[in-house]
């Protein structure tokens, strides 16, 4: 949706989804150094509500350390971080309350079961009708046969739901994703990635998902920013950051390409 | 802090003891194996009238008591290393939960099982060794308090370390309430030591406890100043307890340890 100024100024014709009010994520010259290793090097972008945004790049871009800076897990070295309009150092609950991440290569406490488990996290987040909640998610994962198994005897592709679950027991209005179907076979991934896709476009929930599953992210992401050596080296709809890599006018996204000229 | 957030934290750690035979172990094992191999050892002295009257209390006293700090100090620690074990670390803080939030849910659960373990031990040193603890249980209370809180101290110095330091020295949890026994005084007066190191015995919390704790049991009635030079050395500690691991889990979070750390 366009719209112009009141000064009638057409140069400053901006989208009203770009109003400051609507950026879940805005983060801002954003920097992390660990010894004389720049994880993260002046890194700046915002997202907008309900946007579902893809961060690619090869391994030690710095999505991952990206994602944990913006959960609060890592300080930054430099830059500002503002969700939903607040720092995350001054209103971690406030943010934190209204986000979630998942993540295959996390895991949960092994001997208690899957049932337990959401339940501790149903609490964590206040949840008033826990069991209901609960139960509710697992329906949706499919994971209620698995209610009373300990997480030790899950499979990588029930725990990878299992994640998935417990990250929207608390109906997030952002979703950090860091590689969330890595561990999943063809029909699960497929599943997922229907749920995610319906729950952006019912609830307006804000994705950022992180993958090395190109073809999935040209599929899911309206917008993709590729990352190398902690730099943004291009950012935009999956055919734009093709056509910005590749040099050439292309009418259909080839990130896969686009991915192997970065090296 | 959120009453909610403590409770989740109280009930994961109950889950894990309902599933994990290891935490019930910990628990009463230690604390009876001790009360019966030290109880085995004072009927052997007093059995070769090698044990002056009293004595035997005053050992089997300091057996509960110091096995109950010993749990307490190791089980604060346990509690973060069974979220780094599980790599549910990230899951947890990725959610409101803050730190305080999370030590004072494993102060309530180490202090239940603390307490069970006490009881355990003192109630096998009744039965079976005819040392009665629970009469003079009101005048041990106040040290025991103590204890608590000092093992609350090291428990938190011991966790900054492994957050900041990662799990490669994880055996501190184990072994650091060894380095303080001696000076602790456990089972003989201050007074036994060397002039030098009962200066830095007294430094320590632990060894006014057991100070208070001989007062006690001997029947000369309950040792304010032991108590409030005990209650005093904790503030300190506890102060100096809580910035240390404040600064050591800033330091891990800058250097992104928090992540890594598992």
């Amino acid at each position: 949706m366009l719209a112009m100024r009141q000064d009638g100024d057409w140069n400053s014709v901006h989208r009203l989804s770009d109003h400051p009010a609507a950026r879940v994520v805005e983060a801002e010259h954003l920097s992390k150094t660990f010894g004389s290793f720049k994880a993260v090097d002046d890194l700046s972008f915002s997202v907008r509500e309900g946007e579902f945004i893809g961060i690619i790049g090869p391994n030690g871009a710095g999505k991952t350390t990206t994602i944990h800076m913006l959960l609060g897990l890592i300080t930054p070295s430099a830059g500002t971080i503002r969700i939903f309009g607040r720092s995350p150092a001054r209103d971690r609950d406030y943010i934190l309350q209204k986000t979630s991440f998942a993540s295959p290569y996390l895991s949960f406490p092994p001997r208690l079961t899957v049932y337990e488990n959401l339940s501790v996290f149903a609490r964590l987040y206040g949840i008033r009708d826990r069991a209901a909640q609960v139960s509710r998610y697992m329906k949706v994962f499919r994971i209620e046969y698995l209610r009373d198994k300990p997480v030790a005897r899950l499979s990588s592709g029930e725990a990878t739901r299992l994640a998935l679950c417990r990250a929207l027991l608390n109906r997030p209005r952002l979703l950090l994703l860091d590689e969330p179907t890595a561990f999943l076979d063809a029909p699960s991934a497929l599943e997922v990635k229907k749920i995610l896709l319906d729950l952006q476009r019912t609830s307006r929930t804000t994705i950022i998902y992180t993958s090395h599953n190109l073809l999935e992210v040209e599929e899911m992401c309206e917008r993709v920013m590729i990352l190398s050596r902690g730099r943004m080296i291009a950012s935009g709809t999956p055919v734009e950051v093709t056509q910005t890599i590749l040099q050439e006018e292309r009418t259909e996204p080839a990130l896969l390409e686009a991915f192997l000229r970065i090296g | 802090m959120k009453l909610h957030r403590i409770g989740a934290v109280i009930v994961r750690h109950g889950y894990e003891a309902r599933h994990n035979l290891d935490r019930v172990t910990d628990t009463l094992y230690w604390p009876i194996m001790d009360i019966i191999v030290w109880g085995f050892f004072t009927l052997y002295l007093a059995g070769s009238n090698r044990l002056q009257p009293g004595l035997m209390s005053l050992l089997l006293g300091g057996v509960i008591l110091w096995g109950m700090f010993r749990s307490f100090q190791r089980d604060m620690a346990v509690g973060f290393l069974a979220e780094l074990w599980s790599h549910n670390l990230i899951n947890l803080f990725s959610t409101p939960l803050t730190v305080s939030e999370y030590v004072t849910g494993l102060i309530a659960v180490n202090l239940i099982k603390a307490l069970l373990g006490t009881l355990a031990a003192a109630l096998i040193a009744w039965l079976c060794y005819s040392f009665n603890v629970f009469p003079i249980f009101p005048a041990l209370i106040p040290f025991m308090f103590n204890l608590i809180l000092f093992g609350l101290a090291v428990g938190l110095i011991i966790t900054g370390l492994i957050f900041r330091y990662t799990m490669r020295i994880q055996g501190l949890t184990w072994s650091f309430t060894g380095l303080l026994m001696p000076l602790s005084c456990v089972f003989y007066p201050v007074r036994s030591l060397p002039p030098l190191l009962r200066w830095l015995a007294l430094t320590l919390p632990t060894s006014h406890a057991f100070e208070g704790m001989r007062q006690a049991i001997a029947g000369r009635g309950f040792s304010i100043t032991h108590f409030v030079c005990g209650a005093a050395l904790n503030a300190v500690y506890l102060v100096i307890a809580l910035i240390f691991f404040r600064l050591m889990f800033a330091s891990a979070q800058s250097h992104g340890l928090l992540v890594k750390i598992e």
